[in-house]
């Protein structure tokens, strides 16, 4: 799969508009470079050669991706992409974590609860706030959370990670003003999937609820805290599916809270890539989300076969 | 018979009063149970027959009070041996009696069980819920239990649901009811999915049990021919109601209620021609046999009568132990 | 179960069918519940804008230096932006190709995802190994950097350039399930029996198993339809998209990157009256959705 993905990046790239490497190699040639010299800059920005024939630029370039290198940059001149990735994938991973472990959390609880009391007041106050924060879009509710909580009360920081008088470092002033900064992202993050969460689990919980087995339980007298827990393990099962699917969507909503809250991960790097045209970057930064994205959906199926007794053979 | 309260005697497990299980429907109350009295020997094997939906599983829902939405119990009283009124116990105290004192296999037992906890942890959870203090002993007894079912014991322990047969989950479901040594067992239509040879064995299991451990059983089926072989007594529901109740051997033998006289001619035999065996004719009760004043079964009934759509026949003892809800009870002796 | 019950009641919705026109019946449980009413007014508002919105006005917005980023007023019900142009104008004439493309990308997601997942389903075997082949690597990519990514080599100029692309990498899901709802059917032996009445593939992929997921692929229109809209306006916002006409993304994009509305108060009516018209077409969907799920499902509809 990652090899397929590979691909595709690879015949972008070639697809984009005034074919970048030779326009690059055009400029090198123009600047002074022999065509040696103007090939072997190009080789390493791009990981292959251009003047070769497109099936030999593509074997270099899989070669390359195989030993982890992604090219150079254009934007940042001569750095490594993959250097530029690692050094921008952290911040993307801690907000995309953190705030999916959030709303998970929360999400599951409300979400059962309002399964429960489905027939109640308190109940459906729930599944409204649900719906209504579902239906937003992520750039809608950043905009609103970085509006109110920085123009009209400041009380959070915007924009930078972390305090720039700072020395990053393992310190805890540091690590407070990262905390601190994170928050609005987080949250922006956070409350626009929890919604998600709540739906899916409030109609899984309601569907386990008419489970035969849980009457069962009822009428054998089983403890209401032992009949939670048996209700709550099997309706989680379908949200691990659909944790996998939603680990896409999640590296498509950071780049909106990454844009908004100006936060150095990939998805603003991305966009960086993309005005300034720095296509190894670009290609560079979609290959990793999407192997990430590959990871996770492994991730997933192996956590999938733990919960679920009957996936394991 | 005293519709009272009144203490329960030595000689009954299970007393029914005045019961009345209503479902909740957009368009009105639909009456699931309608005044049932009925007196569960103790010691004894009780069959309860009737057609599908003539209240049968209500009716043993409601002795558990576990009857599931929509569903409600609108009045009566269920005084259990050594329990007291299932309706005027606390949730915690009802929850303590099942199990303990009624063991109920499921209708559906084939899914009465957890799909991500293995058989033996499920045993566990049960023996928490119940406050057992010995649970090695608890998981031997479920052990005993399964062994004395035909199955391997220590594999159904270790084993998911899913690794089961439709049989092998009945029998589970079984020693779940007995394995707190529940003094009443109640077997819903327990064996009806099964095939012919495992019904047969698993009935044979559920008899002998029975006498073992002197336990007072209730057997819901829709087949004569297990209630002929198993019961002590009968009990014929219709729409709701108690026809008929007596001694197996009587009611089988010579029943007083059309629609028993009806039920038994309609199974076929295999020694006998096919044609002998009549169906009842007209059609299941439905919303308007509620709503009419009558007799619930005057509608299909060969015997009907002016008067019996006019009132509806209470429950009468017409013998000793024999009681039936009909007019006409005498108009054809 | 689902299945089983549509296609059981199948026959009677269909009587229905002749019974009553489908309008008239539509019509009926739209005004059955005042939100679907409201829903569907919305709807209807901002077609309205989108189709003669533009009309109404100059081709070039007329702009006005004494009124730059001038407060809510008769003249600027919703103020004005950086040049003074009445912000109410930028928004109505901005709707026509944010729901154009919209309605462009909601019909190629459903278009692709109904067709092959059928396909998928209905031929099992190879057929549907290689189509859930493309299907697992469309989910896998992550759609909305691809959108970023391919808006490089695009031109999103076009509305439908812009639903295409949206289209094609979106029907994914959609395709997956209706191959699972077509192989349950399947399973049941609807496909054999059809085969065996002698009914030809087409027929029986699109005039027996089609109105089959029908209640399915309606909600996922109206769904694909919010989609669509959250992902353009996010590119526009976003800046990646060259700016070649007057959308609410672009409004948002230059409220908050150029206007500086998050840090002065007087260029946010620019910015809330895009999102406005957003969150308000998105609840008008949301409502609306309720009044589909009763007209395409024969089993709500029965009761």
């Amino acid at each position: 799969m990652i090899l397929v993905v590979a691909s595709f990046t690879f015949f972008l790239v070639r697809m984009m508009p005034g074919n970048p490497i030779e326009a690059k190699y055009e400029q090198l040639i123009m600047s002074g470079y022999t065509p040696d010299q103007a090939m072997s800059a190009v080789r390493v920005m791009y990981g292959f050669i251009p003047k070769q024939p497109l099936f030999q630029q593509f074997v270099t370039y899989l070669w390359q991706i195989l030993h982890l290198n992604l090219g150079q940059s254009i934007s940042y001149e001569g750095t490594p992409v993959m250097k530029i990735i690692l050094g921008a994938a952290p911040w993307t991973i801690i907000l995309v974590l953190t705030g999916t472990l959030a709303s998970f959390v929360v999400g599951v609880l409300a979400g059962v609860i309002a399964a429960i009391r489905r027939n109640k007041v308190s109940g459906n106050l729930i599944t409204v706030s649900g719906s209504l924060l579902h239906g937003i879009p992520q750039f809608v509710m950043g905009l609103f959370l970085a509006y109110v909580f920085t123009t009209i009360w400041a009380v959070f920081p915007y924009g930078a990670p972390y305090d720039a008088s700072l020395t990053p470092g393992f310190n805890w002033p540091y690590i407070g003003s990262l905390a601190w900064h994170a928050i609005l992202p987080v949250a922006t993050y956070a409350l626009s999937s929890y919604g998600g969460w709540l739906l899916t689990m409030k109609s899984s919980v309601i569907s386990v609820l008419g489970d035969d087995f849980i009457l069962a339980a009822e009428v054998r007298g089983i403890k209401p805290s032992i009949r939670m827990r048996y209700i709550a393990q099997n309706a989680m099962l379908p949200l691990f599916t659909i944790l996998a699917l939603s680990i896409g969507f999640m590296f498509g909503g950071s780049i909106f809270i990454e844009d908004i809250f100006d936060y150095p991960g990939l998805g603003n790097m991305l966009t960086n890539a993309i005005s300034y045209k720095d296509y190894p970057l670009m290609s560079g930064a979609f290959l990793l989300i999407t192997v990430a994205i590959i990871a996770a959906n492994i991730a997933t199926d192996f956590l999938y076969s733990i919960v679920d007794p009957r996936i394991r053979r | 018979m005293n519709a009272e309260l009144q203490l329960i005697d030595a000689q009954t497990a299970v007393q029914v009063r005045g019961l009345n299980v209503v479902y909740e429907t957009t368009q009105g109350d639909i009456p699931a149970v309608q005044n049932v009295n009925l007196d569960i020997r103790k010691g004894q094997i009780t069959g309860i027959i009737g057609e599908s939906g003539s209240g049968k599983s209500t009716l043993v829902m409601a002795m558990m009070n576990a009857v599931a939405k929509p569903g409600r119990v609108a009045s009566g009283s269920i005084e259990v041996s050594g329990v007291g009124d299932m309706m005027k116990l606390s949730t915690e105290q009802q929850r303590r009696a099942r199990s303990t004192e009624l063991g109920l296999v499921f209708q559906a037992a084939q899914n009465s069980l957890n799909p991500l906890r293995r058989i033996g942890h499920q045993v566990l959870d049960l023996g928490r819920s119940h406050g057992v203090k010995d649970l090695r002993a608890l998981l031997r007894k479920a052990k005993d239990l399964l062994e004395r079912l035909g199955l391997d014991a220590d594999r159904v322990l270790t084993a998911y649901q899913h690794e089961l047969s439709g049989g092998m989950r009945q029998r589970v479901g079984i020693m779940f009811a007995l394995v707190l040594d529940a003094k009443v067992v109640i077997l819903d239509e327990a064996t009806t999915a099964l095939d012919m040879l495992s019904q047969a064995s698993v009935l044979q299991i559920v008899r002998e049990l029975h006498e073992e451990r002197g336990l007072t059983t209730i057997l819901i089926t829709h087949d004569m021919g297990v209630v002929g072989d198993l019961a002590d007594r009968v009990v014929v529901m219709y729409a709701g109601c108690i026809v008929e109740e007596g001694v197996t051997q009587e009611v089988l033998t010579s029943p007083k209620h059309p629609y028993t006289r009806g039920l038994i001619r309609a199974i076929p035999r295999i020694s006998g021609d096919i044609d002998k065996a009549v169906p009842l004719s007209g059609s299941p009760p439905d919303m308007n046999t509620y709503k009419q004043p009558g007799c619930l079964f005057a509608d299909r009934c060969p015997l009907a009568a002016p008067e019996c759509q006019q009132s509806r026949p209470p429950l009468l003892e017409v013998e000793t132990g024999r009681h039936v809800a009909c007019f006409r009870v005498n108009d054809h002796a | 179960m689902v299945v089983a019950q549509t296609q059981l009641s199948n026959g009677q919705a269909r009587r229905r069918h002749h019974r009553e026109p489908f309008l008239r019946f539509a019509l009926k449980t739209i005004v059955k519940k005042p939100g679907r009413l409201i829903g569907f007014l919305i709807i209807v508002l901002f077609i309205l804008m989108a189709i003669f919105g533009p009309m109404l006005y100059p081709k070039n917005l007329p702009i006005d230096p004494n009124a730059i980023y001038a407060p809510i007023s008769w003249k600027y019900p919703l103020g004005t932006d950086f040049e003074g142009t009445s912000n109410l104008a930028l928004v109505i004439t901005g709707a026509r190709y944010v729901l154009f493309a919209a309605a462009m990308g909601a019909l190629f997601t459903v278009v692709f995802g109904t067709v092959l997942g059928l396909l998928s389903g209905y031929f099992a075997g190879a057929t549907d190994s290689v189509i859930m082949r493309i299907t697992d690597f469309i989910l896998t990519l992550p759609s909305f950097p691809l959108l970023v990514v391919l808006s490089t080599v695009w031109n999103f100029g076009q509305p439908v350039a812009m639903g295409f692309v949206l289209g094609i990498t979106g029907w994914g899901g959609l395709a997956r399930a209706v191959r699972s709802q077509t192989l349950t059917l399947r399973e049941r032996g609807f496909i054999e029996a059809a085969r065996g009445l002698g009914l030809s593939s087409g027929h029986i992929l699109f005039r027996q198993l089609m109105p089959n997921v029908g209640s399915y692929i309606a909600m996922n229109l109206l769904l694909a339809v919010t989609g669509s809209i959250y992902a353009e306006v996010g590119l526009f916002f976003l800046g990646v998209v060259p700016f070649h006409v007057n959308n609410w993304g672009v409004m948002l994009n230059l409220a908050v990157f150029s206007g500086g509305a998050m840090s002065s108060p007087q260029a946010l009516p620019y910015l809330l009256s895009p999102m406005l018209a957003l969150l308000i077409l998105t609840l008008g969907i949301v409502l609306f959705l309720d009044a589909v799920d009763e007209m395409f499902n024969p089993r709500l509809r029965e009761v």
